[in-house]
């Protein structure tokens, strides 16, 4: 069996940009603006796990039990040590509440901007700036205990007036999309300096997940006049300075509440070209490659004497995405045709080197609701060939538009070979980040793409909408879906688990692999998350050494 | 510092042999290739000439090279006439145009010219693509107009070496037109640079082609070129480094070939080398 090593799921895309790197400002649209970001962003994924056999135990958001974050190691002692890390996203800007971009949260969360609460390694919520919280039993009012002692890095203590400024704000001042997960927020109310008080409209298992992303991130009443060029936060690293398109340096908060940091200066490198990044890893200009963008070349760095290689798990799923709702493709005999035509495995070996998950639906392996479906349409053309026939679309010619991201470019070839096989030709079309945008996510003006949907938990956003560019619509599974959001965390897992089942039966599309969390790093380098579990790259726990 | 007639003959002979290979490879390509270009051999990715019946080997998907190399001529040549032919056809009377006015207009052009120069030949293929849709001649075109200035840069400074010539002053004193120097005296003695910035423009336009279209901008992932061969064997250098070789030879030839050709050519033309030719 192969491995299944996960990478940060920014990476592709980033990878892809990289390389495009020079092409505008391709770099950095990471998350599409003005559509639903799934498909770039990276975003915060969840629970680790078994690859497989995901334990559907807790469901995360089950608050009223939380202990104080468990220190799953001992954190290193704070030392003068630096990091160089490298990217291939560079941001744009440095305000994520008005520009789209992965790169943003994945430099700033967790390592400048801080929540009341972030998911751990296993993707379980826990605290941050919130010490506890609890849950009112018709599950719609969140009290959260804050912090004490906390300030951002302007001097400004953290009180709950901030956390309510901070969350009104996103409805009000906030131009990114991811925004409207917010909107489900009837009121927030500082009860005192240290109890926030936070009513829904409706139940939701969604929303306090949601408060882990960039959505949650916690602003002062009077730091906000200049994000885009000096963000002010209280995470255990302060903001020192971007080069735009080459570095940004971040510095130990001296002030920090929690346990500081053992890294004194970071510095994230972003490089236009993975094969660049790859030589400054080899040559020592840099330590860790956040996410590995070729790994095909990973042997290069088999020498464990100076390098580690990180295999974990990430929420992004790679989609071969097929219009459910119009062209050929809205046929369900055509789509499990297409299912059953291609070899997964194959494409995974070859095209990811064997790196990642098969998945057989919309789930990541680490879901607490995923079921192993990766064999309901096992490699076979004949079949493919006999649906193809029912369905009267012998000669089939479909298009194919590609985003320039190298999972997609090396995925393609293999594909289209495949589905020549059963009869059906494939004129594919590559196009710049812009334009898949415009044509693809926007327009739904495609017959096939090839995308990795990087966002934790986006089953609604993908499959509950029809309007979402898979034109998917199917009333039993938004059902389910609102049904599993509103429901207890159990309910949530049933419900949930038929959906997925449904989403397979229907082929909806073809999950060719779930993306890994693939790191390398000098060998010295310690406390590397294995699972990219959020939208973040978590500095705070690298030591050297 | 060229040897004997027959020696200058035996380069435009090496040259039109090298060329005539890319262009019987691309010919046949329409009609035979071992394998089909899209076919994706899974067992056999990323093998070592000969395993799997693939005489050269496969890239790191399992497509067969020689296909893609055979298959990639014919992009090769669409590069050489569409995007070299551009800069060429009209970089080249500009240059001589911008050598052989007054001082004002020159400037002019120069100026304009550097300000195209500064202009990222992306940002041209971003337009195009924008406006005529991706695909494999609009980003050539946006190559072409890429390399325009290089053509003028150059044949401005040949051209202004050939007006301080006595013939040319001859010539004007005997009442020859601007227009009419520019064909009989300026062209010919310039042509020489005109195939050295050919052949350079050309290796540059192959691997601009390949950087499109990883952007997008240019033929999709199963539309074979030299130049996508070569960049995407890039990662594969340090496991199976055949890859990027037989790309790297194909471009080689492509470009020897032309240059051959180009000096060949050249000495045929080139009335300086002609008189030489006939004094004793």
């Amino acid at each position: 069996m192969f491995r299944t090593p996960s990478l940060r799921r920014a990476g592709l895309v980033t990878a892809a940009l990289a390389l495009l790197l020079t092409a505008c400002s391709a770099g950095s649209t990471a998350e599409p603006s003005g559509t639903q970001p799934s498909a770039t962003q990276p975003s915060a994924t969840q629970p680790t796990g078994t690859q497989g056999s995901a334990a559907p135990t807790t469901a995360p958001a089950d608050p009223s039990e939380t202990d104080p974050a468990s220190p799953s190691s001992t954190p290193a002692p704070a030392s003068d040590a630096a990091l160089a890390v490298g990217f291939v996203l560079a941001p744009e800007s440095l305000d994520f509440t008005q520009v789209d971009g992965a790169a943003i949260p994945q430099a700033l969360l967790v390592n400048v901007y801080e929540g009341l609460v972030k998911v751990d390694d296993n993707g379980t919520i826990v605290p941050a700036l919130a010490k506890s919280w609890t849950v009112s039993p018709d599950r719609k009012t969140y009290t959260f205990q804050l912090q004490e002692g906390v300030r951002f890095s302007n001097g400004d203590p953290f009180t709950a007036e901030d956390a309510v400024f901070s969350i009104n704000r996103v409805k009000t001042d906030w131009k990114i999309s991811v925004k409207a997960k917010m909107d489900i927020v009837a009121k927030a109310v500082a009860v005192s300096d240290t109890e926030l008080t936070v009513t829904l409209k409706r139940p939701s298992n969604n929303w306090l997940y949601d408060m882990t992303s960039r959505v949650g991130a916690m602003f002062s009443t009077d730091g906000v006049a200049d994000l885009a060029d000096k963000p002010i936060g209280t995470g255990p690293y302060v903001f020192v300075s971007y080069t735009p398109g080459d570095r940004m340096v971040l510095e130990r908060n001296d002030g920090y509440w929690g346990t500081p940091p053992a890294v004194k200066t970071v510095t994230l490198r972003y490089f236009k070209d993975p094969n660049a990044m790859n030589n400054a890893l080899l040559t020592g200009d840099i330590q860790v490659i956040s996410s590995v963008q070729t790994p095909e070349s990973i042997s290069q760095f088999s020498d464990t004497s100076r390098f580690q290689v990180i295999d974990g798990t990430s929420t992004g799923e790679v989609l071969l995405t097929l219009n459910n709702g119009s062209g050929a493709t809205a046929d369900l005999k055509v789509r499990q045709a297409i299912s059953y035509a291609l070899d997964r495995k194959a494409i995974l070996d070859i095209a990811w080197s064997g790196y990642g998950t098969l998945i057989g639906s919309h789930e990541a392996p680490t879901d607490p609701w995923f079921t192993d479906l990766s064999g309901a349409y096992p490699f076979d053309p004949e079949k493919a060939k006999e649906l193809l026939k029912e369905a009267g679309k012998e000669n089939l010619t479909l298009r194919l538009t590609l985003p320039p991201v190298p999972y997609a470019t090396a995925a393609a070839p293999l594909i289209i070979s495949q589905l020549a096989d059963v009869g059906i030709t494939v004129k594919d079309t590559a196009v710049t980040f812009d334009t898949w945008i415009q044509q693809v996510l926007i327009n739904a003006d495609y017959d096939m793409t090839i995308i990795n949907h990087v966002e934790p938990r986006d089953l609604a956003t993908l499959w509950g909408d029809p309007t979402y560019y898979t034109r998917y619509d199917n009333p039993e599974v938004q059902r389910l879906l609102v049904a599993g959001d509103e429901g207890t965390p159990e309910q949530q897992v049933t419900d949930y688990r038929k959906v997925v089942q449904i989403l397979s039966d229907d082929a909806a599309s073809v999950w060719l692999w779930s993306f890994p969390n693939l790191v390398v790093a000098a060998a010295d380098v310690r406390g590397l998350a294995q699972n990219a579990v959020s939208e973040s790259f978590d500095l705070t726990t690298l030591s050297v050494g | 510092m060229k040897g004997s007639p027959k020696h200058r003959n035996s380069l435009l002979v090496a040259g039109a042999v090298l060329i005539g290979i890319v262009v019987l490879a691309a010919v046949v390509s329409f009609f035979w290739t071992p394998f089909s270009p899209v076919f994706t051999d899974v067992r056999n990715p990323a093998a070592p000439p000969g395993r799997g019946g693939h005489l050269l080997g496969t890239d790191r998907l399992g497509r067969d090279t020689l296909t893609w190399l055979m298959v990639g001529a014919q992009t090769t040549l669409k590069v050489g006439v569409i995007a070299v032919g551009i800069a060429a056809v009209v970089g080249t009377p500009i240059g001589i145009l911008a050598g052989m006015t007054r001082r004002r207009w020159s400037e002019v052009i120069m100026r304009a010219n550097d300000v195209l120069l500064a202009f990222p030949a992306l940002l041209v293929a971003l337009i195009l693509a924008a406006k005529y849709g991706a695909s494999i001649t609009s980003s050539m075109v946006a190559i072409g107009i890429a390399s325009v200035p290089g053509f003028v840069r150059v044949i401005r400074a040949g051209t202004i070496q050939v007006m301080g010539t006595d013939y040319v002053q001859a010539a004007r004193i005997a009442g020859l037109r601007g227009p009419a120097i520019a064909v009989r005296h300026v062209l010919p003695n310039v042509f020489g640079l005109i195939i050295v910035q050919v052949s350079v423009a050309y290796a540059i336009a192959i691997l601009a082609e390949a950087a499109l279209s990883f952007l997008g901008l240019g033929a999709p992932p199963s539309v074979p070129s030299w130049g996508r061969m070569l960049n995407e064997a890039q990662s594969m250098l340090s496991v199976q480094p055949m890859i990027a070789v037989w790309p790297g030879l194909a471009i080689a030839v492509a470009v020897l070939g032309l240059n051959l050709l180009g000096d060949g050519l050249r000495d045929r033309f080139d009335p300086r080398m002609i008189t030489r030719q006939v004094r004793p």
